[in-house]
């Protein structure tokens, strides 16, 4: 009975492991157009180029579709945007450098951009008059000689 | 059984909470006027003894570290005068004329002997690593 | 049992409202009794708590399948270990884990300080407390971990719970929620404290010398918890990633980066009495990232594998973050003239300069990283369609961050405070300079072509070799003066300012982290599928896939592939990576095989027959991978120097040095 079970339990591995055809699939062209497409099987951010999951329900089907389109003659760029019309604009990888995707890109330098001049009007503003703390020089004597006592007996 | 748990962990709570009693007030720390100056003191020391061997191990040129030494020194100084001024300390009398001329007899007449404090170092330096005086041999500031 | 638990709950709702309320009146009213039996509820709270989960673990470990908590996460054939980590591995138990670790900390912060800073404790107790009374809102109110099944259903008991989720069976699952939520929590003691120095305007930067080590230890844990998770990751998911950049790994490193930061830039203060404001508003952004972290990992905001069940704890995160931010900005625009520098710049090449610069690049790569994570909700309220980004995005911008941070660590330390003139950088760049460069130039005449390879491998041998100077360099000064080997020169070294020094050893760990990070440039992979005895090459290894065995236990069945690995004809040893299939779950996971080396990690992934009945096995080569757990490991012992007190301060302690009216120094521990 038990063995039973067990050997039930391995048919059902075995068939969680079927639909594996598209791993063979990995060459150089499907490569090619997989790395500008996401992988959206929602549990990683890779690209169906170079997604390793290796029984991925998103990555296999995509790159059998790619290959079979690429048999037909189509386009690289034809392929990748049958993808986006089918998915949206989140099947790419990166959004196109366009419109508000655009702002997107560029976020990230124009906050760089800002802090430069946040740091640039720091320095302007800290750089100018060095604040030596006043003390008149009797005083600063007077001082500097205990402080020099004190740092020989510190070391 | 579960009544008397709730009933005990309700109750114990509570009464531990609300029931303070004088004895259980904390002694009063008198707070010092001056404890964020002697901490500032204390970090400008250390800045000091870094920056001197900074400069033993050969990481500074001899005008920054002259430069920057003074600076730290006068910042001392003020906070040290701020602290006599709180607690109405009179400051330390004004030294002779030699700073410190009993404090280290020059052993040897080697360049690499502080005229100053007597420090002995491996190889030559314009400044004591030390004291920080000029290790020239004339009597500098 | 559970209703219990929920009392529990209730009470210590209860007494955090309590306690910020005695804790501000008694401070208003000066009544001492007050105060400091609001601090006693903090302790009360923190018992109540424990005794909660101390039921709550205890229903998870007996199997209670009454209780809806315990039969979703557990069930009778997990090990014990897991079985207890199910506390934390749900939505409603991990919440209630959080507000225990805050009670934690809560009470171990009134406790060390139950004498000090009488003015500040009363608004630090208030603060904690008020994001404890939060957190106790949801435990008690919102998602209950006590919830029976009974309600609203027809059944009272299931026979057997659903166990954990069979990914997180593994060591460091057990490990990594804990870790990072320690340093979740733990970011909220400095911003209390810098919060309640603040408010009371104290003297001085007491709330950086009281929190340093706070801020030190739970920077350790976040460290901890994003690296376990990502050894984790690597070995468990089954396709060697380590970083995947998905939305709740970037909520664990958002903090991590402004608390990095904040590090840094409290130098500035303690050192010069500057960026005071800066540092106010780090420790803030750091504590307020925490808890967003937690909004997005818990309100299904942002689509992630990580996230939890959605749930309707979102729109509270939004209204505890909206309040504590505008208090938080309020009281930092109100305090502006407290927070007023006491000192100016002395030069532009210098280290307060560079640190500057080291704050700017942090910040960027953070704003970057949360541009990234919410770019999806703010393009759809914008344009209508969610459009996301992905790991192209994130490399793209975050690898030349990352290769100028890694530059600026070598830099940066070997500045001179206040000022450098350029005699003394060319005296401390030289060098290592040249042997950067040179290493670039050996490996472009080797071959490597990968612009980004090169530059971080060059700048990484550039970095050591100013780590190493350092200390070679110190260590023979202090022998020139006091004698003795090399060793002791560098411990003495190290413990004369263990700050630094400390600080030298974790940006020696960043580096081994770089170096592993770039082995990502040189990844190769196959997917094949392989008949018994069938040879596969990849790399320089010939991989034999020798027997296939199977066999099951209670909590799972297995099968797996033995892999003899062979290099040239020698034989280096056998591979048995694992696929096992979860009964109660259902669910079936990869154990990889990795042979991991110093220069190249040996991955196989078998994913069981194929349909033609074939063995299928994924292999990948994974250079210089394990530098990052190395790097992981000299972080730890770096943070736990810089934990050690420098020898300085207690020598100046004992001094008594003039003008001391009765009083030691203040020692900082």
């Amino acid at each position: 009975m038990l063995r039973l079970r067990g050997s039930l339990l391995l048919l059902a591995l075995a068939a969680l492991s079927l639909a594996q055809t598209g791993m063979t699939l990995a060459t150089p062209e499907i490569r090619r157009v997989g790395d500008k497409l996401a992988c959206l099987c929602g549990s990683c951010k890779n690209s169906v180029g170079d997604c390793p999951m290796i029984m991925c329900h998103y990555s296999n089907p995509a790159r059998e579709k790619i290959a079979s389109m690429q048999k037909a003659g189509f386009s690289d760029q034809a392929i990748i945007d049958e993808f986006v019309k089918k998915e949206g604009i989140r099947a790419l990888v990166a959004p196109p450098a366009e419109g508000f995707s655009l702002v997107g890109w560029l976020m990230p330098f124009i906050a760089i951009g800002i802090g430069l001049v946040m740091i640039w009007m720091f320095l302007r503003r800290f750089r100018k008059p060095a604040a030596v703390p006043e003390i008149d020089p009797g005083d600063f004597d007077r001082y500097r000689d205990r402080i020099d006592k004190d740092l020989a007996k510190l070391d | 059984m579960l009544l008397i748990s709730a009933g005990i962990l309700t109750v114990g709570a509570i009464l531990y909470t609300l029931f303070v009693r004088a004895k259980d007030l904390p002694e009063p720390v008198p707070p010092s006027p001056v404890a964020h100056l002697e901490e500032r003191r204390a970090r400008i020391y250390e800045g000091l003894r870094d920056l001197q061997f900074e400069y033993r191990v050969g990481k500074l040129s001899d005008a920054d570290y002259q430069q920057t030494k003074l600076s730290l020194q006068r910042e001392l100084a003020a906070v040290m005068a701020e602290i006599d001024r709180i607690l109405g300390v009179k400051p330390a009398p004004k030294p002779a004329v030699a700073p410190q001329p009993a404090a280290a007899p020059p052993k040897q007449s080697a360049a690499y002997v502080c005229p100053h404090c007597g420090a002995e170092f491996a190889q030559a330096l314009k400044f004591c690593g030390e004291c920080g005086k000029p290790m020239t041999g004339e009597t500098g500031a | 049992m559970e209703n219990l638990g929920a009392l529990a709950i209730l009470l210590a709702f209860c007494l955090s409202l309590y306690s910020v309320v005695g804790s501000l009146i008694g401070k208003w009213k000066k009544n001492l009794f007050l105060t400091i039996s609001a601090q006693r509820a903090v302790y009360s709270i923190w018992f109540l708590l424990t005794a909660a989960s101390s039921l709550l673990v205890y229903a998870l470990m007996t199997g209670d399948f009454r209780m809806a908590y315990v039969a979703a996460h557990s069930n009778h054939a997990m090990p014990a270990l897991y079985k207890f980590a199910a506390w934390w591995g749900g939505q409603e138990g991990s919440l209630l884990f959080w507000s225990w670790l805050l009670a934690t900390y809560s009470a171990i912060v009134v406790f060390t300080n139950r004498s000090k800073f009488r003015e500040m404790m009363p608004y630090v107790v208030s603060i904690l407390m008020a994001t404890q009374c939060f957190f106790l809102i949801l435990n008690a109110f919102v998602v209950s971990p006590f919830q029976v099944l009974a309600v609203g259903r027809g059944i009272t008991e299931v026979p057997d719970g659903n166990g954990l989720n069979p990914l997180l069976q593994y060591w460091s699952m057990a490990i990594h929620p804990p870790m990072l939520y320690l340093g979740y929590v733990g970011f909220i003691v400095p911003f209390a404290f810098a919060m309640g120095s603040l408010i009371t305007r104290q003297p001085g930067d007491s709330w950086i010398h009281t929190t340093r080590r706070w801020t030190l230890v739970t920077w350790l844990f976040q460290s901890c918890g994003i690296l376990v998770g990502a050894g984790w990751a690597y070995a468990v998911l089954g396709w060697g990633g380590y970083w995947g950049w998905d939305p709740v790994e970037n909520a664990s490193l958002l903090p991590w980066i402004t608390a990095t930061a904040f590090l840094h830039s409290v130098m500035m203060q303690e050192k010069k009495g500057m960026m005071k404001v800066w540092n106010m508003v780090l420790i803030s952004a750091t504590f307020f990232l925490c808890i967003f972290g937690t909004f997005l990992t818990r309100s299904g905001v942002v689509q992630s594998v990580h996230a939890f069940a959605q749930s309707p704890i979102g729109k509270y995160f939004v209204v505890y973050l909206t309040v504590g931010i505008a208090a938080t900005a309020y009281l930092i625009l109100d305090r502006l003239d407290y927070l007023k520098s006491e000192s100016r710049l002395e030069s532009v090449v210098s280290r307060e300069a560079s640190f500057l610069f080291n704050n700017l690049i942090l910040l960027a790569s953070c704003f970057a990283v949360l541009w990234g994570t919410m770019f999806p909700v703010i393009s759809e309220a914008v344009t209508g369609e969610q459009v996301s980004v992905d790991a192209p995005f994130y490399n793209r911008i975050n690898v030349p961050i990352g290769l100028f941070l890694i530059f600026l660590t070598g830099v940066g330390p070997l500045i001179a405070w206040r000022r450098s003139s350029l005699e003394s950088l060319k005296r401390a760049f030289m060098w290592p300079a040249i042997g950067g460069f040179a290493l670039m130039v050996a490996l472009f005449a080797a071959g490597v072509r990968h612009f980004y390879a090169l530059m971080s491998f060059g700048l990484c041998l550039f970095v050591a070799w100013t780590i190493v100077s350092e200390f070679w360099k110190g260590a023979n000064a202090i022998r020139a003066k006091s004698g003795g080997n090399l060793f002791g020169a560098m411990f003495e070294l190290t413990h004369r300012n263990t700050r630094r020094y400390g600080g030298y050893v974790v940006h020696m760990g960043m580096v081994f982290m770089f170096i592993g990070f770039t082995g990502a440039a040189f990844n190769k992979n196959l997917i094949t599928e392989t008949e018994l005895g069938g040879v596969l090459h990849i790399g320089k290894y010939e991989l034999k896939v020798s027997d296939l065995r199977d066999g099951e236990n209670q909590n799972y069945a297995w099968n797996h592939a033995v892999v003899e690995v062979r290099s040239g004809g020698k034989f280096l040893g056998s591979l048995e990576p694992e696929r096992r299939f979860y009964k109660s779950s259902g669910q079936s996971t990869s154990e990889v095989a990795i042979r991991r080396r110093l220069n190249e990690d040996l991955y196989l992934n078998y994913a069981g027959v194929n349909e033609n009945q074939k063995p299928v096995i994924q292999a990948y080569i994974f250079p210089l991978v394990s530098w990052i757990w190395i790097g992981f490991a000299t972080l730890i012992f770096g943070t736990a120097i810089c934990l050690v007190p420098s020898k300085i301060r207690l020598q100046y302690a004992r001094t008594e040095v003039v003008g001391m009216v009765g009083k030691h120094a203040p020692a900082e521990r």
